[in-house]
């Protein structure tokens, strides 16, 4: 007799499943519990060069409590049923909303949207896990707080708690968010709430305003991991400056970027530039203003003269530096001298501010995101190939020139041999560089798709080879990202898995571990 | 083997008795503020969708007359780069209201 789910978790019978969805229905309601194959479609779509077969969810269940999510992990328990925990479920390029392993049910926290805090004074915020940044930027301009937001590219659609539980980054001064995180709730697997930090004290008021609480920081081990289900989110906000300056500096040749690195890094580390800078290839910027098929046809990635073409046409360096300065009017004027006569040494920069650039595309969709405001053009990224394929490729840097130059030549060099172009950036750090490369394909052509997953795997191995880590990654290539990261991490990630969820009901496979 | 299944059965009787017992952290300051919802489909149009198809990254679908079942069907399916919306998101009634207004020129101005 065919199954009436679309799929049936890891090692549990239908007659268990059964028995465990009913009980989530005395839980949540029978239309908070979704198992049909129409019900469960927007949590199936994926980026990802795999079959979306590999990732489909048994049910989904819409919690709206801690309550009900305590009551959901004793079902879970009982029937060794596995959940995946989802926020806004836009993790686009990395999973997007569906779970790591075919037959896991989604627990949709998309309904816990209620912003609890937001103090203007001590600019801090606390949010559930269903509040996205929309709604938050709303409902500080509503109240006229002052506070500004750092997010990622798909800003309104997606929020503060997955992003910075993914462990992602923005664009302002304070885009490398977990730094800036300050305090959880969490679910634990025996169904105990755990507030982290000075929030397991009773009437505590230093929830969101000191990190560390006493004894070991615990806010870590529920980032990129499956020890817990984060229900509440602390984090700090960064109050709006009086003045804010966005400026771009371009280069016309790849090994630019030793210089570019070379430049910038004193001036983060010192604090100059504050804000999370972007060194943007021509082909990241170039899809807000060009069309690939105009310059190319065909099989195989973009040649370089191509490239340059793309370039001229469209007034963009090969690498495209933004940042911005923040603060007084008087603290800027001397900050910008700094940044003009830093880049202006060798002659190779061309800077650019609003004045000249403000009617760019490129650069008003820049300037937004460091100033935390709503924009989804980066989403321009998946017109450049079409067809929906896109996987994040994020190795870590150190913010030295001749290392980004290294590890850019290397990805091309090996998207190039399955015909894929290098999408590339290098942001945030003061000491590090996150290289984030966008590898795009059209998930229509199987041909592509399978080209885009050999690639993936090829960039993986041969980076980890010379030593460069991926801090973050899509769901069908976590195991292997795990095992760069040796037995030994493996080995702790593993102890802790058994010490908090025995039964390995919280989201099995999240960065490799279960 | 036999302390392992020891393990894990002293575990699950001591999930069943944390969550009968009431957190009185959860409910807490929060009873009284009923989260988000959406007001209209002019709204969730300008807050989510206009980002794409008023910015020239999706395709223009104001004006077009649409027929709002496929609005609907490309909304909770996604299509190509568009990604899905889960009725979390955008819940039955509200994407109706969102699918009228798209394809109604009527409520557009």
């Amino acid at each position: 007799m065919a199954s009436q789910y679309i799929a049936l978790p890891k090692g549990v019978s239908e007659k268990n499943f059964d028995a465990a969805i009913r009980d989530f229905r005395k839980v949540l309601g029978e239309t908070s519990v979704l198992t049909s194959a129409e019900q469960l479609a927007p949590y199936i779509k994926t980026m990802m060069p795999v079959p979306d077969s590999d990732h489909t969810p048994s049910a989904a269940l819409l919690a709206t409590t801690v309550e009900q999510i305590q009551k959901i992990v004793a079902i879970c328990n009982q029937y060794k049923v596995p959940i995946w925990m989802i926020s806004t479920g836009k993790n686009l390029g990395y999973g997007s909303a569906a779970p790591a392993e075919r037959g896991q049910v989604v627990l949709d926290l998309k309904r816990m949207n209620r912003i609890l805090e937001v103090d203007k004074d001590l600019a801090f915020a606390l949010v559930e896990p269903g509040v996205t940044y929309q709604q938050l930027y709303d409902y500080i301009k509503e109240h006229k707080l002052g506070l500004w937001l750092s997010m990622p590219a798909p800003s309104a659609i997606a929020g503060p708690v997955g992003n910075t539980l993914d462990r992602g980054v923005g664009y302002t001064p304070y885009g490398e968010h977990f730094l800036f995180a300050c305090g959880m709730e969490v679910v634990l697997a025996n169904g105990e709430v755990l507030r982290t930090g000075m929030g397991s004290m009773p009437n505590s008021n230093t929830w969101q305003v000191f990190k560390w609480g006493y004894g070991p920081y615990l806010d870590g081990i529920f980032t990129q991991s499956n020890y817990g289900i984060v229900t509440k989110f602390g984090f700090w906000l960064m109050p709006e400056p009086p003045a804010f300056k966005p400026f771009v500096i371009q280069y016309q040749h790849e090994e630019d970027i030793v210089e570019i690195v070379e430049t910038i890094r004193p001036l983060r580390i010192s604090g100059v530039i504050p804000n999370a800078v972007v060194i943007a290839h021509a082909l990241y910027e170039a899809p807000v203003k060009a069309k690939r098929s105009d310059y190319v046809s065909g099989p195989g990635s973009i040649p370089d003269e191509a490239v340059y073409r793309i370039m001229k046409d469209h007034k963009l360096g090969i690498w495209n530096v933004y940042a911005a300065l923040y603060g007084t009017q008087e603290q800027i004027d001397v900050n910008w001298k700094i940044v003009t006569q830093a880049f202006g040494q060798s002659g190779k920069a061309k800077i650019l501010t609003e004045q000249e650039a403000a009617d760019d595309p490129a650069f008003a969709y820049r300037a937004k995101l460091m100033r935390g405001e709503m924009t989804l053009t980066e989403f321009s990224l998946y017109n450049w190939r079409g067809g929906g394929g896109s996987m994040w490729f994020a190795p870590v840097s150190q913010a030295r020139g001749s290392e980004t130059l290294k590890q850019m030549a290397l990805t091309k060099q090996i998207l190039a041999k399955y015909g894929l172009d290098y999408s590339g950036e290098f942001i945030v750090g003061m000491r590090d560089m996150h290289h984030i490369v966008d590898v795009l394909y059209d998930k229509t052509d199987p041909e592509q798709t399978k080209a885009a997953y050999q690639c993936f795997d090829e960039l993986l191995t041969e980076f980890s080879a010379r030593g460069y880590g991926t801090y973050r990654v899509n769901t069908a290539f976590m195991d292997k990202v795990a095992e760069t990261y040796g037995p030994v991490q493996r080995k702790v990630h593993k102890t802790l898995k058994k010490a908090l969820d025995p039964n390995g009901i919280i989201a099995p496979g999240k960065s490799g571990i279960r | 083997m036999k302390k392992a299944k020891l393990v894990n059965c002293i575990f699950d009787c001591l999930v069943a008795i944390i969550f009968t017992i009431s957190n009185a952290w959860s409910t807490q300051n929060e009873k009284n503020n009923p989260g988000f919802a959406w007001k209209d489909g002019a709204e969730i149009y300008a807050k989510i969708c206009a980002y794409c198809h008023e910015a020239h990254v999706g395709p223009q679908i104001r004006n077009r007359e649409l027929p709002a079942a496929y609005i609907r069907t490309i909304v909770r399916n996604g299509n190509r780069a568009m990604p899905a919306f889960r009725p979390s998101e955008i819940d039955d009634e509200s994407l109706t209201k969102l699918a009228d207004f798209i394809s109604n020129k009527k409520a557009q101005h």
